[in-house]
């Protein structure tokens, strides 16, 4: 193999593919890159490509191709090495077992691993449709945040994404809240209405680094396989899919509450941060609304307490209620408006969260379901 | 010459067990390394020059097996998931008790649970899967530096564990720390009171 590529072309792949790799690879061929001249299509490009498994993450970087072949280098080594380069055009080759980098006056020579020990990357699965990139990757960070964490819990920490009627949508949740976006998109008619579960940290990864503002995000799918594919802006990523059962999550949203505020959402995150200091460990935050009083209150005697009043435009009886604070803070910081619309019940009961548009009225297709905790006494 | 299993993992790890010394090789050579194979003799080379030597006199056996994609290893009933249920059930080790913090921060190391019995005096908890004496004095020092804490004290101590050893219980006793066996599987079962979208 011998090429030669543009630097920045160069690390920024190198950097894209290397970030999912394992950083203890339980081989390590899994902790190498491939790299690919002129076998791929297009034939004039370096293809970049990195898999373990679980995420394989594939790009392709203009080159002029002096001899064709395929590499493995350690991933990490090959990063460092392209980030600190200078700004010159890169020559690689390939010599016997080592691989030799050349930029400018500097001059890297590495180990090669060998590409017969390399897993065979999964082909991208059948194309379901296509969307904007930020409006992928705005919807993925809504959803994403109310996954579950505890790997014990699998089919908690994924996000669902169901595609049908020419919408999709995108639930997570992990028992203490459920994120819920739904927006139009552009289905290709060749997947059927269907419904799977994706690694929520893969997901929310590659939707921040694909959906780049004007670009726009193709999702492919082989639910037979288990394989999700996400591709833009030159880049190709597949995820594993969770196999599990998703809670049947429609029956837990309210069909109607007693009580709504309007609150701006600056002022009252705000406030949160700043009550819930003495909250110690995030226990709670208790929200009681008078008229058009929101009092915030955390704490208790043991550790000190902090209250605080903003103003809310509230309908319904008075009432406190209390959350995790950081629970609340991540559905005001989702919601992407300066104002929330915030429903409930009883103070037993789940809360909804919603967006509010300019004119005042809810935004519809996003919705944030937060269970309360208990109140003391 | 001695019988021994020699080891090769796919990592490219190579271990020479005896038959005894639990989990631990007699030597070993972690990756990455390489193996050679020679007359009567692997020769095991690590990056920086290091060789293992092993000489083979005879072969008893010799087996192959792929273990194929590691799924990753599962632990179950550790400390920190007692310690989890345990906050969540403060009330197993007495009616009333309410929960503090947990890893409740002191100079020489956080308490496991600083709890509250049912009239507001502290009470540090311990927890162990295996109660032993260490576990005990791990937990006496921390009482000795909360009980100068003019806002805590009187401190109690509660050491709780799975199973706790005679001496560690004797010891704790003696001490005026309460000793509580846990059920893992009970505490597993029992519903937790806070509130769930399901």
């Amino acid at each position: 193999m011998k090429i030669r590529v543009e630097r920045d072309g160069l690390a920024d792949a190198v950097a894209w593919v290397a970030r999912s790799l394992p950083s203890r690879p339980p081989v390590p061929v899994l902790g190498g890159v491939l790299l690919d001249a002129g076998s791929g299509e297009p034939t004039d490009a370096l293809t970049v490509s990195g898999f373990d498994y679980e995420v394989s993450a594939t790009v392709d970087v203009p080159a002029a191709i002096a001899d064709g072949g395929r590499t493995l280098v350690s991933g990490r080594l090959l990063a460092d090495i392209t980030k600190a380069l200078p700004n010159h055009p890169v020559e690689i080759s390939v010599e016997g077992a080592r691989m030799a980098i050349t930029c400018g006056s500097a001059r890297f020579s590495l180990p090669t691993m060998p590409v017969e020990d390399y897993p065979q990357l999964p082909a991208m699965p059948q194309f379901a449709g296509e969307l904007p990139g930020e409006v992928f990757a705005s919807a993925v960070g809504q959803v994403a945040v109310a996954a579950g964490k505890d790997d014990t819990l699998p089919m908690l920490t994924g996000v669902r994404l169901e595609i049908g009627e020419g919408k999709l949508t995108l639930v997570a949740t992990d028992r203490f809240r459920l994120a819920m976006r739904e927006f139009p998109w552009e289905p290709s008619g060749e997947v059927g209405d269907t419904a799977v579960l994706v690694p929520a940290r893969t997901l929310a990864e590659a939707a921040k680094t694909l959906g780049t503002s004007g670009s726009r995000v193709e999702l492919s799918l082989a639910e037979g396989d288990g394989l999700l594919g996400l591709a833009g802006s030159g880049r190709r990523t597949t995820s594993r899919l969770l196999d599990a059962d998703f809670p049947k999550y429609r029956q837990l949203l309210p069909s109607e509450h007693s009580g709504a505020a309007v609150i701006d959402v600056a002022p009252m995150v705000e406030a949160i941060k700043r009550v819930s200091l003495v909250a110690e460990r995030g226990t709670q935050v208790r929200l009681e609304f008078v008229d058009s009083v929101l009092r915030l209150s955390a704490g208790g005697d043991d550790e000190g307490s902090a209250e605080e009043e903003l103003q809310v435009e509230y309908t319904g009886e008075p009432v406190t209620i209390a959350f995790n604070p950081s629970y609340l803070l991540d559905g005001l910081g989702a919601l992407r408006t300066d104002r929330a619309h915030l429903s409930f019940t009883t103070p037993s009961r789940p809360a909804l969260l919603k967006p509010v548009d300019e004119d005042g009225g809810v935004a519809p297709g996003y919705l944030y379901l937060l269970m309360p905790v208990r109140l003391p006494g | 010459m001695a019988q021994r299993l020699l080891m090769v993992k796919a990592d490219g790890s190579v271990l020479v067990h005896s038959d005894g010394g639990s989990y631990k090789p007699l030597n070993w050579m972690s990756p990455p390394c390489w193996l050679m194979e020679e007359p009567g003799m692997w020769v095991v080379q690590n990056k920086a020059g290091e060789k293992l030597l092993i000489t083979i006199d005879e072969v008893l056996h010799e087996s192959k097996h792929e273990l194929g994609v590691d799924p990753g290893l599962v632990k179950d009933g550790v400390e920190a998931h007692l310690q989890e249920l345990l906050a969540e059930h403060v009330t197993t080790l007495g009616a009333g008790w309410t929960l503090v913090r947990r890893e409740y921060p002191t100079a020489i190391g956080p308490v496991d649970l600083m709890c509250r019995d049912a009239d507001g005096r502290a009470v540090a908890v311990e927890i162990k899967r295996r109660g032993e004496i260490d576990g005990v004095e791990q937990l006496t020092r921390y009482l000795e530096l909360l009980n100068r804490d003019p806002l805590l004290a009187p401190v109690q101590g509660v050491f709780a564990a799975q199973q706790i050893k005679p001496q560690a219980r004797t010891l704790a006793e003696d001490r005026g720390i309460r000793c509580v066996v846990l059920d893992y599987d009970a505490l597993r079962g029992t519903e937790s009171d806070e509130f769930r979208l399901f």
